[in-house]
Formats: structure tokens, sequence, C-alpha cells
């Protein structure tokens, strides 16, 4: 009953369809190039960042197992790797800089906030859920409305949205525990 | 005792109060439930941390040109060295791309154009194959096409604000209603979803924009029969000056004005009012 639109595209990715990628991309495009975009602040670095994750999934999808862990949670780790690598570059790159200039020491790159990582899937999978439960959980999450309230401002049953707060609840929390698996 | 339930520990993970005292015992001495609440309040402080929903961005088309065409060259390359052999790399004709159309994408144009026939209707068949698997999931899971399409359009909305709707002092007729307007935006247009809980009155529900001189106002439509609506913004207005939202009750009298009867009304946050759409 839980299966899910990530499970079957994940399945078609691991099964090495070719056109999975498109079904891959268009699912989770947005959410490594969002972390990407937060990590490295340049859209064009996150651009890159972005097509070598897809790529390098691509090329690596052999040792994707859908039984160890989700493709969303597969994909980040992929994306942390990039954007490390990345910021390595750029390290590189301003200490050469900095030598030329004969300037002072280099800080060392940042590494994306596990927290807003973690909040940007949260986002991502609050995007999954379907139109009235993302309404609900939205206002439950950032509004200060009790569940009766939410109830009466959405103009549905208190039965419906109490169903809808503690299955999102639950299946957020599960699907970012198995996103959080770490390969 | 049986545990609490789970209803229970979820609203209690967003702060509210309910349950009772024996709740509270069970809570506090069941690990099994202890560790539940634990782990949705986790949930809950992380969405809270830091902010309303972080906004997703949709990388520009041109990222997955460029991951179509490095795979591409792949999978030619592989087709290259396999060429003396039996001939079953699977070869795409083209790599399926989402949700836009790309116009220029022959590769190699050496190739017989029967068999790049063969190849293209393979490779159709193929992505049907996958489309297939992931409709027969989707009748089970959420069902039926709207699902391929959510799959397919990758959400592009946010959520910008929810707006508060309450009626005026000046109206006591309309004390008890509510609304709420949530305000999202697309890629390149601002929605507002109004939704009113008011009593059935001879009329027709409007709701409006008002300017800071409490003058000006913009109609943006009606409300349904079951008092919802969405609608579109004006591209370019300025929410800085129009950053009041307004229901009237209209009378079926020809007028295109504002009645004057104010149902409720509710201002627009900061975080909406500098809301560009994200280009």
């Amino acid at each position: 009953m839980d299966r899910t639109v990530d499970e079957d595209v994940s399945g078609a990715f691991s099964k090495g369809h070719p056109d999975a990628l498109a079904l891959v991309y268009e699912r989770f495009g947005s959410l490594v190039y969002s972390i990407a975009v937060r990590a490295l602040g340049a859209k064009s670095d996150a651009e890159d960042v972005t097509q070598q994750v897809f790529v390098s999934a691509w090329r690596s999808r052999d040792t994707f197992d859908p039984g160890r862990g989700t493709l969303g949670g597969w994909l980040v780790t992929i994306t942390r790797n990039k954007i490390a690598d990345a910021m390595r570059q750029r390290q590189r790159e301003s200490r050469v800089l900095l030598q030329v200039a004969g300037g002072a020491a280099v800080q060392a790159p940042e590494a994306p906030a596990d927290q807003v990582v973690d909040r940007i899937m949260l986002a991502d999978e609050l995007a999954q859920l379907p139109e009235s439960q993302r309404l609900v959980m939205v206002l439950a999450f950032y509004s200060d409305l009790t569940h009766g309230q939410i109830a009466q401002v959405l103009g549905l049953p208190l039965g419906t949205v109490k169903s809808h707060i503690r299955r999102s609840l639950q299946r957020l929390r599960s699907r970012l525990e198995a996103d959080g698996v770490a390969y | 005792m049986s545990h609490t339930d789970p209803m229970i520990l979820a609203l209690r993970a967003l702060g509210e109060p309910v349950g009772t005292p024996r709740d509270d015992d069970h809570a506090q001495t069941c690990a099994h439930c202890r560790q539940q609440l634990a782990r949705l309040s986790e949930l809950v402080d992380l969405a809270r941390s830091g902010g309303p929903v972080e906004s997703l961005e949709q990388p520009p088309p041109a990222v997955w040109d460029r991951i179509a065409a490095e795979v591409a060259g792949d999978l030619a390359a592989a087709a290259n060295g396999a060429a003396t052999g039996n001939g079953t790399a699977v070869i795409p004709a083209r790599m399926a791309e989402p949700a836009r159309v790309d116009a220029g994408h022959g590769r190699e144009e050496s190739a017989a154009d029967a068999a790049h026939g063969r190849r293209s209707r393979r490779a159709r068949g193929r992505l049907a194959t996958v489309l297939a698997g992931v409709a027969a999931g989707l009748i089970i899971g959420i069902g039926g096409t709207a699902g391929i399409v959510q799959l397919t359009r990758a959400p592009a909305t946010r959520v910008v604000a929810q707006i508060e709707l309450s009626p005026l002092p000046a109206f006591p007729q309309w004390q008890g209603t509510t609304g709420t307007a949530v305000m999202r935006a697309t890629g390149s247009q601002q929605l507002m979803v109004v939704t009113l809980h008011a009593p059935q009155r001879s009329g027709f529900y409007e709701v409006w924009l008002l300017a800071r001189n409490g003058v000006s106002m913009i109609s943006l439509g009606d409300l349904n029969a079951d008092q919802t609506g969405t609608f579109t913004l004006p591209p370019g207005v300025d929410l800085r000056d129009y950053s009041r939202i307004d229901i009237s009750l209209q009378p079926f009298n020809g007028s295109t004005l504002h009645s004057k009867t104010s149902v409720v009304r509710g201002s627009l946050p900061a975080v909406a009012l500098g809301a560009a759409p994200s280009a």
C-alpha cells in the first residue's frame, strides 16, 4: 500500500533503463540543485554539480542497491561528495590567487550544514504529499493553528485533518530516516 | 496498559496540549511511546527551525541537456566498442527528455535511416515500459494519471505565505466568519488560493487586493459555490502597496464595483511583499 512513485522510479533506474535517468532527474533534479545552490551560492557551480551528480549516478548505477536505502538518499550522498569536491577545487583556486597576490591564510570552505540539507529534503518530501495533505502539514508546521482551526480554515472534517497529520508526520519521518541512510 | 494513541503523539509533537494525565504517565514510563514522540518532535523541530519551508529551485533546462549529452556520449562509446559483436548494446536513439521538448537532438546522422527508425521505436518501447511500471505502482499508490503528472511535472510551486482572513470590527454581522489565503509562487507567476467559511447569502463572494490608501482595489475574481478559488495575481502588481486581501459579498446588481460589504480581510506578511516570482 505504501508503494510510491519514488520506488517505481528507483526500480526502473536500478534495472538500468536508459530512459529512467530522465525520470530520476525529473523527480530529484530540483532536490539536488537546491542543495547545491544553498551550499555553493553560485548558480553556475550548482549547475555543474547537478550535472556531475546525475552523470555519476548513471555511471555508477550498478552500485545503487534499492534494498539498502532510497534513491533520494543515495543521490544526496553523491551530491554532498560533489559539493565537497567543488569546494576543494575552489579552495585550490583561491590559494593560488592568494599566493599570486601574496595574501593571508585561506579560509577553509564550509560544507553544507546537515540541517540545511535535511530541511531541503523535508521541503522535497512535503512537495510529494498530495495537495490537501501538504496544505494541512504546512499549516500544522508553520502557522499557530490547532488541528481544529486547520480543519475550520480548510473546510475539512476534523477526522480527516487528524489522520492527515498523523499519517503525514509518520510518512515524512520514515522517509527522511530512510533517505538519511549513509552509504 | 496499551500504548498512547499515535494521534495524540502526533499532535503533541506539534505542540498541542492534547490527551489525558494517563497519557502523560504512560508516555513517561513507556520507552516505545517516548521514542515515537521523540522521533516526531525531531521532525517538527527540523521543520520549524530557521523559518518557513525551504524553497526548491528548478535547475535551468540546459542542465538536463548537458547530462543527456554526456550520457549519450557514454552510450555511443560503448556501442562503438561493441560494434563488432552481435549488437546487443542498448542504445537509445535519444534520451527521453523530462517535461520539455528538445528540437535539436540529432546525434549520429550517418546512421542508416532504417536502423535509426528501429532504434527510435525501441527507445520509445522502453520508455513505455518504464512508464507502465510507474503507472502500475501509481494505481496502488496514489492512483491514476494525476500521479503521472505529478511525476513528470516536478512540483514547481512553493508556498510563500499563509494569511488569516478575519472579519472587520465594523461588520459585526460577519463575526465567526473565517478565511485563509495561501500565496504560492511558481516559476513565472504568483497564485492566491483562497478559502472562506461564511454563511450562504444571496449574492456572491468576490476577492480583492486592497491598496494602502484604502481606496484603490484590484478584483482577483469570484469564489466558487464551495467558497474557494484560485487566482493568479496580476503580473507586476506592487504587493507593498496592494498589501491587503479583502473578500466582499456582492449583490447581483450588475455593478463591478466593491459592494462596500467587507466580509473578511487580511494583510500580506512581510515575507510575501518582496516575493518576486523566482525566474
